[in-house]
């Protein structure tokens, strides 16, 4: 054994795909320059939910190629024309590809409502960042999709990453109503 | 969903940190180097030096597209450009709170919410967004930033009573 700590290293993305789903050309560029600089291997950007949709398809279909690479994570804008983030969240959560489904999703959202960052949470989302947007806030939602990847959870009108963030003793009002026996874990991947 | 059971849990491999190799396996949480962090707010503040220049341009794009719609009778083409002018509203109020012009993104968002209303009707929705458009377009041309102070609550104020009035 070293006497020596281990020292953390900061990332390495250079491994990553990284898709920004964003309408404003600047906010698009910026992104991409930000994730450049993050040291993100590759950045894919569409400029709305429907191109969006069309490329992961195609990227899903096609993902034993050796050109086409898979995607790792999305950040979405919220609100856009043709195909917005809440059609493409839905749209994603219901695909039927494990490869899909399972995508770690980032809403970017410009409405500074507590309503919309619920709202993305109920349909899915594993993370919202208000805008604006800074280095800080951007790297630490990427960190925590990276490091705290929560289950996801089936029910009769919710599929996502698993709501309850923390396993911690609460005095108050039980609220969740699905008894832990009553759910069926599964293992994928 | 499996029968007898009332939700699913589906705990998944965590495929984000292996793909970046076994060295930060054992790493409970990670972080960015600093200075790439700070390289990006470097980018963010090279976005803002030139979004005057593009908030101009918007505003010039909004002030076309107000002077088409203005006249139009209810019709498909009138909701096309009402959703273009809620488009650049909300582009100018993502710029402007991203690089300190609040006044500006006040009024955009302002702007962006009522123009997504329904219920206005055309003379409602000629003197409140004609009021928005002026108030963004002064801010512009005075160079005017913060939304408080004795300029921004003039501003607030005529656009507030155009919206009371019509409303």
């Amino acid at each position: 054994m070293s006497i020596f700590k281990k020292k953390d290293l900061p990332y390495d993305l250079s491994n990553f795909t990284i898709l920004i789903v964003e309408d404003s050309e600047h906010m698009q560029n910026l992104m991409a320059s930000m994730l450049k600089v993050f040291g993100v291997g590759e950045i894919l950007a569409c400029a709305n939910g429907t191109e969006a949709m069309d490329l992961l398809t195609v990227l899903q279909a096609s993902r034993k190629s050796k050109y086409l690479t898979s995607v790792d994570i999305v950040l979405m804008d919220w609100l856009m024309p043709k195909g917005n983030g809440e059609q493409l969240l839905d749209w994603i959560r219901k695909s039927e590809k494990d490869a899909i489904r399972f995508l770690p999703v980032i809403v970017v959202s410009g409405y500074t409502t507590e309503y919309i960052a619920a709202k993305a949470r109920d349909m899915g989302a594993n993370e919202t960042l208000v805008k604006p947007i800074s280095g800080t806030n951007l790297a630490g939602r990427i960190c925590s999709v990276i490091d705290h990847p929560r289950p996801f959870i089936k029910s009769s009108d919710f599929f996502g990453p698993d709501r309850r963030r923390h396993n911690v003793a609460y005095e108050g009002r039980e609220r969740r109503s699905t008894p832990a026996e009553e759910v069926k874990v599964k293992t994928n991947g | 969903m499996v029968e007898g059971f009332k939700a699913e849990m589906y705990k998944i491999a965590n495929r984000l940190k292996a793909r970046m190799g076994a060295r930060y396996k054992d790493q409970k949480e990670g972080f960015l180097a600093p200075d790439v962090i700070e390289e990006a707010d470097k980018l963010i503040a090279q976005l803002c030096e030139i979004c005057p220049d593009v908030i101009g341009k918007h505003l010039e794009n909004l002030s076309s597209l107000w002077d088409q719609m203005r006249d139009m009778p209810n019709s498909p083409e009138r909701t096309e450009t009402a959703e273009k002018i809620f488009t650049l509203s909300h582009e100018i109020k993502d710029m402007g709170s991203m690089c300190g012009y609040g006044l500006i993104a006040y009024f955009a968002e302002s702007l962006r919410d009522y123009i997504a209303r329904t219920d206005l009707n055309l003379k409602a929705q000629v003197v409140i967004i004609q009021a928005h458009l002026d108030a963004m377009q002064m801010c512009h041309r005075k160079g005017y930033r913060t939304d408080a102070g004795p300029e921004a609550e003039e501003l607030k104020k005529m656009v507030k009573m155009a919206i009371d009035k019509y409303h």
